[in-house]
């Protein structure tokens, strides 16, 4: 399964929320790439900010700065880190500007040369915000041109598709006009259809993502029906596919969510999810409200349609013995930053990141003389770093292991890989 | 196994009622809970697990039945008492960790007065119910000895003498309490004072402005109130020289307010605020130190001090420091009075105890007799009640009052019997009903199947006893307690009456001690405090002022984990207490857990789905199924042994950080309890399932002494079947990794 195509780019996002005058910084320069096939697992704890990734590189929320590439287009740009640097850069101008001013005040003589010295302050203050105007610009042209040229690449391939068709049926003015019929519909939903939409989401509680006054077969059917596609027939058939698809009956289609057990939500929350032939599944903790028994259910079932679809998936869970057993690689965040990321063995082995420590050091197993034994580790950051002259970065300490360090931390992680 | 039991739950069986029918939540469920242990209670969520819990606390949903069964709790069986009963153990004595942190905490309240609300109200309580214990206590005791003086006449003393006895224990006991209650009010003002005092200086560490005049009045209020003789013993001047100095700075600070400051106040405007001046400060830390010094002084034994003060009113103690007074009070309080009271308290628990014994074979007697007549069967009603009433008389006469350990089986032994035998009625009376409801619906669904119609409904199945069952049962009951009476009889020669007596009057002076401990507010401040420190909760004093939605989860639970233990309870109910909780805070709070209940010896019972923290956590562990126990035994037993297929699935549905192959996900759901299993409730969804499995339910068997499995896998004639694969290997992997351990 492994592949090197990269399929979401993930790349220095940033996510703050309003908090009175201050922001919170729920997602802090958060850089991962996510390959075309792979299960990429997210953990932490709660408050870290990986569910605000999850719902960011959806577009559930306008991400405050940074980048979201999905299958090598911008799918989300932030438009602050560039708001600010024109800020940043008026306001030094203009100190400059005001310290020339007065200095050109109490020296007659160095008018006109001061003169000079602001004109070029200026211009260079003007190039600057030119720059970030038009990459503000960029971005936001970006993002609304991804759509555009989605609907032309797959108009292109219906065309191509069905002039093969045509020319087949030429002979016969019946087919032909029903095949044309088939070829305008289908290019209008093609039109209307967007590129985000590959990307679906599993959410936590079966029970509140679930509106309680639809059947499971609208629950299920309303992605398609707001992609338009009118067709009744052709819908029941394919929710009645992707409910035997995810383990439930035809039956269950006319049944309200309430008539349902909570494993079995859970499976009505992916066929919603599936239905949309997506190529990326976020899945966010989708197992966490369950039974232990049911569980196993879920992630099994989440497994065979990954290798039955292709679906590359996201996982985001705070349960690190299932996102080990579920994930290729594993990304560990601390406080809206990515503290580590690497191959799920890798990770396990050998840990680097003392939070990483910590955390792992917390999970329970079921074996009670062990159990008597596990000591944890407290991780203090405070205690454990000092930043206060080198400021860390994330870093590749090892291949395909990053690690948020400085200098001195990176050196000391590569000795311990020894 | 000779630990004491704290907690034993026998046969329980609770049900619902609901629209569709009963459904058997909880189906015939036993397990002891022992003192200083851990129980886990494993299963997935509607096998009942909550339920069982929730009636220990007695706090089941209003729908609910108690069908039969007893949960014994020190001489009370919690099904039956009332709920006034109920209001003084729940609580106090059992206490109980929920689920969701957030819904167990008033929302509106600030979380100091969560904390110290029950401190306070069960110190009143404490205190009413001191006195009446004590004095009904006494009064027993003043009899039996009364009693035993008439069986041996040549003792010479006379009724009279012993009046005077019990008269000069209860006034030397009310002097002691009086002289004990003067110098706890001089405590509790001084703690009052230095919890003021900490406030004040810790307002001022932070460059706070506080009312400094108002704080310096509550002081000076309080440091009048220290003029008990016995706790200022010695240090009078030093406390004379403190009020002079509270008194200076109190001026100097007053002479700060203003006119403005004064109208500001009148008019409800915040008024006087300033931070304390650094004379203030010094004046209140030496005043905070003598304080200190005479709270750690070695306090007056009053139980000693007061018959000694009773005999010579004229002389003072308090004038010769505290271990000699003890001493000297301790030595005449022995030759005067006690070593003779101890004499006839010996005198009434010898004879007490050899009554009872008696009584005991008499019952023996009875009791074999009783159960010949209720096997015999075709009893009336009135015969039976005749019988039950007979029978109750003489095991309560067996029942020693002088025993402060109360027997659980003797003291429940009456209402057990009562109800068996209302319930052996009630049967004979609606079987036939029960049977032909039975019949009539299954005839309805045979015709409706005949007719070739779908029918979605299931027969109600019928609860019917059999009347020969129900004897059974009720002998059994008798059985019980006679074979109780039996082991008690020929324990008779290792009694210890000495031992005896000491018991009754160290449970005289707690209870009397209980009537004099008042608990103010501001020491219930001190108090909250320092549990939120024992929890684990930093900055407790700020903390202390806060409200529960400006806390973190893990910090919520916290909280509801020191509100339980500010009763400091005997029995423990976790109900999944990390459940909502992520892995770091789950790991604390586990730890957490488990310190508390090495340092104050609880017994914890706690409910959980996930076997991971099960294993950090439990002695025992009982897996729960469709309302019954399907194994229980040791946590090293159940992890390494399994044998029940549902403990087998339930391990390998988890992944573990070794697990690479598919996990063994249980198919299916659980079953519907109003339509509870005829066989074994998990045949259903096990593929080890025999025929067997789907008519009779499995016995427990034993696997050793603490083991035991309810399957028919473990029957002799059974099948050899083995494990799977994922849990041999995981099971293989642990040892290893824990001989890796002990090397």
């Amino acid at each position: 399964m492994q592949n090197n195509e990269v399929l979401l780019k993930v790349d220095h996002l940033c996510q703050y929320f309003k908090l009175g005058r201050k922001d919170l910084k729920a997602v802090d320069d958060v850089c991962f790439e996510i390959k075309k096939g792979e299960s990429f697992g997210l953990v932490g704890e709660s408050g870290c900010g990986k569910t605000t990734t999850g719902r960011s590189i959806i577009k559930l929320y306008n991400i405050t700065s940074g980048n979201v590439y999905f299958k090598g287009e911008r799918v989300g740009a932030g438009i602050r880190s560039y708001q600010d640097a024109i800020r940043k850069a008026r306001t030094e101008a203009s100190e400059k500007i005001k310290a020339l001013r007065a200095e050109a005040a109490a020296d007659e003589s160095r008018k006109a040369e001061i003169q000079d010295e602001i004109k070029q302050i200026n211009a260079n203050l003007h190039a600057v915000v030119e720059e970030n105007r038009a990459l503000i610009r960029g971005a936001k042209s970006n993002t609304k041109d991804v759509d555009k040229r989605y609907v032309g690449t797959l108009l292109k391939a219906l065309e191509a598709e069905y002039a093969e068709k045509f020319d087949n049926a030429a002979n016969n003015p019946d087919e032909l006009a029903a095949l044309k019929k088939e070829y305008k519909n289908r290019c209008r939903v093609a039109k209307k259809s967007k590129l985000i939409t590959q990307i679906q989401m599993i959410f936590q509680d079966p029970i509140a993502s679930l509106d309680p006054r639809m059947t499971v077969r609208d629950i299920i059917a309303e992605g398609l029906v707001i992609k338009g596609i009118t067709d009744q027939a052709y819908i029941n058939e394919k929710v009645y596919e992707i409910l035997e698809m995810v383990g439930l009956v035809r039956e269950h289609a006319d049944r309200y969510p309430h008539e349902f057990s909570g494993g079995q939500r859970q499976r009505i929350g992916i066929a919603r999810a599936v239905i949309m032939e997506p190529e990326m599944i976020i899945a966010d903790e989708p197992v966490s409200a369950l039974d232990v028994s049911i569980q196993a259910q879920v992630i099994n079932l989440l497994n065979d349609l990954r290798e039955r679809l292709g679906l590359t998936i996201l996982f985001i869970a705070h349960d690190l013995s299932v996102v080990k057993y579920f994930s290729d690689r594993i990304g560990v965040m601390y406080f809206g930053k990515m503290v580590e990321l690497a191959d799920s063995d890798e990770l396990f082995k050998n840990p680097l990141h003392p939070y990483t420590k910590s955390l792992l050091s917390a999970i329970p197993l079921p074996d009670p003389v062990y159990e008597k034994q596990r000591t944890r580790i407290i991780y203090n950051p405070i205690a454990e770093h000092d930043y206060s002259v080198d400021a860390p970065s994330f870093r590749e300490v090892a291949p395909g292991h990053f690690v948020q360090c400085n200098d001195a931390e990176e050196a000391k992680y590569k000795q311990q890989l020894k | 196994m000779n630990k004491e039991i704290k907690l034993s739950v026998n046969d329980l069986k609770v049900s619902f009622r609901t629209d569709a029918g009963k459904v058997q939540a909880v189906r015939n469920i036993s397990f002891d809970l022992y003192k200083g242990e851990t129980l886990a209670i494993v299963g997935e969520s509607g096998s009942g697990k909550s339920v069982t819990s929730k009636a220990i606390m007695g706090i089941s949903a209003g729908n609910s039945i108690y069908e039969g069964g007893e949960i014994l709790y020190d001489g009370q069986d919690l099904t039956r008492i009332p709920e006034e009963e109920m209001h003084k153990l729940r609580g106090d004595k059992i206490a109980m960790i929920f689920q969701d942190p957030l819904s167990s905490l008033n929302p509106i309240m600030r979380i100091g007065k969560q904390i110290t609300e029950a401190m306070l109200l069960k110190n009143k309580a404490n205190r009413k119910e001191g006195r009446t214990t004590f004095n009904k206590t006494l009064a027993l005791l003043s009899e039996t000895i009364k009693k035993a003086l008439a069986a041996n006449p040549q003792s010479g003393v006379t009724n009279a003498d012993v009046d005077k006895y019990i008269k000069t224990f209860d006034d030397f006991n009310i002097q002691a309490i009086k002289l004990e209650n003067s110098y706890n009010a001089a405590r509790t003002a001084a703690e009052e004072m230095i919890a003021a005092i900490e406030d004040l200086l810790f307002m001022t560490e932070k460059k706070q402005k506080v009312d400094t005049v108002a704080s310096l009045d509550l002081i000076k209020n309080r440091l009048k109130v220290i003029n008990d003789k016995y706790f200022t013993s010695g240090q009078e001047d030093v406390l004379k020289a403190h009020v002079a100095a509270v008194d200076a700075v109190a001026r100097e600070e007053r002479s700060k307010v203003t006119a403005l400051d004064f109208v500001k106040k009148v008019a409800g405007a915040g008024g006087y605020r300033k931070e304390a001046s650094p004379e203030t400060v010094d004046a209140m830390k030496e005043l905070e130190k003598t304080a200190q010094e005479l709270l750690a002084r070695p306090q007056y034994n009053f139980f000693r001090i007061g018959y000694y003060v009773m005999k010579h009113p004229a002389e003072d103690l308090s004038q010769m420091p505290a271990e000699e007074a003890n001493e000297m009070a301790l030595k005449f309080l022995k030759e005067d009075f006690i070593d003779s009271f101890m004499e006839l308290v010996k005198l009434a628990v010898q004879f007490s105890f050899d009554k009872t014994n008696e009584n005991k074979k008499v019952a023996i007697r009875e009791l074999e007799s009783a159960i010949q007549f209720f096997k015999a069967g075709n009893f009336t009603a009135q015969d039976a009640e005749k019988h039950s009433k007979h029978i109750i008389s003489c095991v309560s006469a067996a029942i020693d009052p002088l025993a402060i350990v109360k027997d659980n089986v003797a003291y429940t032994f009456g209402s057990t019997l009562e109800n068996a035998v209302d319930k052996y009625f009630f049967y004979i009376k609606n079987n036939p009903k029960e049977e032909a409801r039975f019949a009539r619906q299954t005839a309805q669904r045979e015709k409706l199947l005949a007719r070739g119609k779908k029918v979605e409904w299931k027969i109600v199945p019928k609860s019917v006893i059999a009347p020969e069952v129900q004897i059974e049962a009720i002998a059994s009951i008798m059985t019980r307690v006679k074979t109780k009476f039996e082991a008690d009889i020929a324990a008779a020669g290792k009694f210890d009456a000495d031992q005896r007596c000491l018991d009754i009057i160290d449970f005289l002076k707690e209870k009397a001690s209980q009537i004099v401990y008042t608990l103010t507010k501001r020491i219930a401040k001190e108090k909250a405090i320092k549990l939120m420190e024992e929890v684990g909760i930093p900055e407790a004093r700020i903390r202390y002022r806060q409200y529960p939605f400006e806390f973190s989860g893990g910090m919520r639970q916290r909280i509801v984990i020191a509100i339980a233990l500010s009763a400091n309870p005997d029995v423990l109910i976790c109900d999944e207490p990390t459940t909502a909780l992520d892995v770091t805070i789950q790991a604390q709070i586990l730890e957490l857990i488990n310190r508390l209940k090495k340092e104050r010896n609880l017994s914890i019972i706690f409910i959980t789905h996930d076997l991971g923290v099960v294993a950090n956590m439990a002695d025992r562990i009982a897996v729960m199924y469709a309302g019954k126990i399907v194994e229980y035994g040791t946590a090293e037993e159940v992890f390494y042994d399994p044998q029940h297929p549902y403990t087998w699935a339930l391990l390998s549905s988890m992944p573990d950080l070794d697990t690479n192959e598919k996990l063994d996900a249980i198919p299916g759901t659980p079953p519907n309890m109003i339509y509870p299993p005829v066989g074994d409730a998990f045949a259903e969804r096990s593929k080890y399932a025999m025929e067997i499995d789907y008519e009779m339910q499995p016995p427990m068997f034993e696997v050793s002494p603490t083991h035991y499995a309810a399957t028919w896998l473990l029957h002799p004639n059974a099948p050899k079947v083995e494990m799977p694969k994922i849990i041999t290997e995981r099971i293989r992997r642990m040892k290893e990794r824990g001989s890796d351990h002990a090397e």
